[in-house]
């Protein structure tokens, strides 16, 4: 049976692509959007050499989820991992999750919400928690990676055990809401008696570019955020920091990187009684420009060295300072956060807002804790911010045509 | 504990330096009094001095003409921007102008000299020339940071000894009043470098190792209930607050520093009190929410004249804040201290957060408001 895309479904029901209605089931509502292959509308392959998500483009929206695994058999993990891939597959071109999705009594396979949406750059990205490899029956313990460890304690840390850790993670990213909630809605249908969702985290608004065709957004502070990101198009760079390569271990890693999440609540009615100058610098960039202080434009060099009437132009304790490859030893990360507010603190009246950070590394100790260890000790930033979730995941390579994510250490 | 405060020190310093220096403004033939005399002839040559160097602060410049047809004026620059100059001081004639200037590399400028362009080194701290206003604000917030850091010492030092005793349960009972004084006034010690992180620091914000003060003392009696082995702890804290007592008699005070001290102390309140998790083992949080608000209050107060003047409806919407944070606390004070944090109800903390947060945005505004 050939696929179904979601746009021909309804051109096959005899409906424009902005149509609205759909046969005696009701109303299926489409949306007037773009043809594929405009900007952002497309797909992106899930097959290949890495996992989508992660060197491409920063889509605008995210739905991440953490499961726990319910099962000790390896082979249930496998068929799970299996049957998550071929769906993610469909998803990522705009097809119909499943094969009965026209049976009269039989609940479609496909939820549905994402009928006349285009495929709209979905990416999804499947990671491996330290815990999955500490359950016996699994018999993975022998698979871990070195560079799988637990997050240590950090300076900022209140975290919540509830929204932090899991056994498998999925990053779901799209430019539409609907089809990012979509992929992490489908996925824990199929997952339902294999895994339960731990926590998941919607984002709004990347925080991050990830591609020099992309402008730097700003964060819930008015701030722009990522401007010394890695780039995709940087290959040395994505080399070095980034992708585990031929010479590394273990071998079922090769392709793939390690994950670090970090839910960032910002105390945004702290940040925002805060003057412009104590904000710009807390950060060590012009708010409006985003140029380093003293400098004029974004991607000026920072200049950690300039002083002004003997005190450094940018403070000894400002971000960007603390941030920087300089200070870090050269080391650097792919950062790739979202945006995220869940409405009210309930127990303050504030708005619950702020940052899921989330970075792509060859080695998260090295590289994340390294970097955040040095800035929590003396960042500025701490006074605006707190670190209620974390987790960490090993992200294998991709799944080869017909194969499957996971399969380089499942099999 | 906050890390903001000392680089927030530093930045309303250079507010209050602003207000001071932004005109640098010259005060033609008028000598200010304590200023630096600069004297110079004007020479075929050039200045005579050709360089010269002087405190940061008021300066004279005294200029005589020495005998030169072509140089008749002298400037002072910095980079291309002329902050004061004498000119058409010909053969004979001699004038002064005064500037206040910061420390610096300025520009001597003798036009049509030989070599025109010479340098004037400034260098110190300058000191700003207060008026009665701000002198007395300061005044009277220094008597209060004062009070405070002493009391801090004499409540400190029974709690450590009762520690170095092994009395958890006498320590316990000293520990909130140890607290207060430092609640009250932390903004000054967290100007201080590591002094705050060293006395106030929670488990994490410090490496392992590092972790001392209040808090590691806390968690020993609270939650490991044993003062074992944090003897040495105990013996530094007593050090410390005695380090910071003496440190706060020199501290230089502004009064936007002030200002934003009082806006610290409630993001304080709204960080970590209202949350439970300054005092996580003891849960004494509303203590410290209190000393907070009352930091901010005599801080508020202390700048408060200068503000009336200003924007009278602020000061008084801000004083009427206060007295509503006071009301909303009251329901949860029993005998000098208060519930447990942990009696709290997510009702009960989001009426005191949204009460901070009322006060907090109209307090923000102060600073701007007394330095313009």
């Amino acid at each position: 049976m050939s696929p179904i895309t979601r746009r021909n479904l309804l051109r096959s029901a005899g409906i424009g692509a902005a149509g609205v209605g759909l046969g005696a089931g009701g109303y299926l509502v489409g949306r007037e959007s773009a043809e594929a292959g405009g900007e952002g509308t497309g797909s992106v392959p899930f097959y290949g050499e890495h996992q989508a998500g992660i060197a491409t483009r920063a889509q605008d929206r995210l739905h991440f989820a953490a499961f726990d695994l319910e099962t000790e058999s390896r082979s249930e993990l496998r068929e799970l991992m299996r049957e998550w891939s071929l769906a993610a597959a469909e998803m990522t071109v705009g097809e119909l999750v499943g094969d009965v999705n026209n049976l009269p009594l039989a609940p479609p396979d496909d939820t549905g919400e994402t009928v006349g949406l285009l495929p709209s750059s979905l990416t999804v990205t499947f990671g491996f928690g330290p815990s999955l490899f500490e359950k016996p029956g699994l018999g993975l313990s022998g698979k871990r990676p070195a560079a799988l460890k637990p997050i240590p304690p950090l300076p900022a840390d209140e975290l919540n055990e509830l929204e932090s850790g899991g056994d498998i993670c999925v990053q779901a990213c799209s430019e539409d809401p609907q089809v990012a909630f979509h992929a992490i809605r489908n996925l824990a249908r199929i997952g339902r008696g294999t895994v339960t969702m731990r926590w998941s985290q919607l984002g709004f608004g990347r925080t991050s570019s990830t591609s020099r065709s992309q402008d730097t957004p700003r964060n819930l502070m008015g701030m722009k955020d990522g401007t010394a990101n890695i780039r995709a198009e940087d290959g040395d760079a994505m080399r070095r920091f980034v992708w585990l390569g031929s010479g590394d271990a273990p071998a079922w890693m090769r392709g793939g990187t390690y994950m670090v999440t970090r839910r960032i609540r910002m105390l945004l009615e702290i940040w925002d009684r805060s003057s412009l100058e104590d904000q710009e610098h807390t950060i060590g960039r012009h708010k409006y420009s985003g140029a380093p202080l003293g400098e004029s434009e974004e991607f000026d060099p920072l200049p950690l060295d300039a002083e002004r009437n003997g005190s450094p132009v940018i403070p000894v304790d400002a971000h960007v300072r603390l941030a920087s490859a300089e200070a870090s030893g050269g080391e650097r990360i792919l950062r790739r956060g979202y945006s995220f507010t869940d409405g009210v603190d309930e127990r303050l009246g504030e708005l619950e807002a702020g940052l899921f950070f989330i970075c792509f590394q060859r080695d998260p100790e090295r590289q994340f804790v390294a970097i955040q260890r040095r800035l929590g000790a003396n960042d500025a930033l701490n006074e605006y911010i707190k670190h209620v979730g974390s987790a960490v995941f090993a992200i294998p390579p991709a799944a080869r045509d017909g194969g499957f994510v996971g399969e380089t250490l499942l099999s | 504990m906050t890390r903001t405060a000392l680089r927030a020190g530093l930045t309303t310093a250079a507010i209050g330096l602003l207000a001071v220096f932004a005109t640098a403004c010259g005060s033609d033939e008028e000598a200010q009094a304590g200023a630096k005399t600069l004297s110079f002839t004007l020479t075929d040559a050039g200045c005579d001095p050709h360089n010269a160097e002087a405190p940061a602060g008021p300066i004279n410049f005294e200029i005589e003409n020495g005998g030169s047809g072509g140089v008749t004026e002298l400037e002072v620059l910095d980079g291309e921007t002329i902050l004061g100059e004498k000119e058409n001081l010909t053969e004979g004639l001699s004038g002064s102008f005064s500037l206040t200037l910061e420390e610096g590399e300025y520009t001597l400028r003798c036009n049509g000299g030989e070599e025109e362009d010479g340098t004037l080194k400034v260098t110190g701290k300058p000191r700003a020339q207060n008026s009665p206003e701000v002198g007395a604000a300061i005044a009277g917030y220094r008597d209060y940071l004062e009070k405070n850091t002493a009391e801090l010492v004499a409540k400190t030092e029974p709690f450590v000894d009762a520690v170095l005793a092994g009395e958890i349960e006498q320590a316990k009972s000293l520990y909130a009043a140890a607290r207060i004084p430092y609640e009250r006034i932390e903004p000054v010690a967290e100007s201080f470098g590591d002094l705050d992180p060293r006395i106030d620091a929670r488990e994490n914000d410090v490496p392992k190792s590092e972790w001392g003060g209040f808090h590691r003392i806390e968690k020993a009696l609270w939650e490991e209930d044993t003062a074992k082995g944090v003897a040495p702890v105990a013996e530094q804290l007593l050090a410390d607050v005695e380090e910071l007592q003496q440190k706060a008699k020199t501290v230089d005070l502004q009064a936007a520093q002030i200002a934003n001290g009082a806006n610290e102390l409630l993001s304080e309140v709204s960080a970590s009190k209202i949350t439970g998790e300054e005092e996580r083992y003891s849960h004494i949080d509303l203590v410290d929410f209190e000393a907070n608000v009352e930091g901010a209050q005599v801080a508020f107060e202390s700048v408060e004249p200068l503000l009336s003047g200003q924007n009278p409806k602020l000061a008084k919407e801000i004083e009427a804040d206060f007295e509503e944070v006071y009301a909303d606390l009251k329901p949860y004070r029993r005998g000098d201290g208060f519930v447990s944090y942990t009696t709290l109800a997510p009702a009960d903390t989001r009426k005191l957060a949204q009460s901070i947060d009322a006060l907090a945005e109209k307090l923000s505004q102060v600073p701007a408001e007394i330095v313009a």
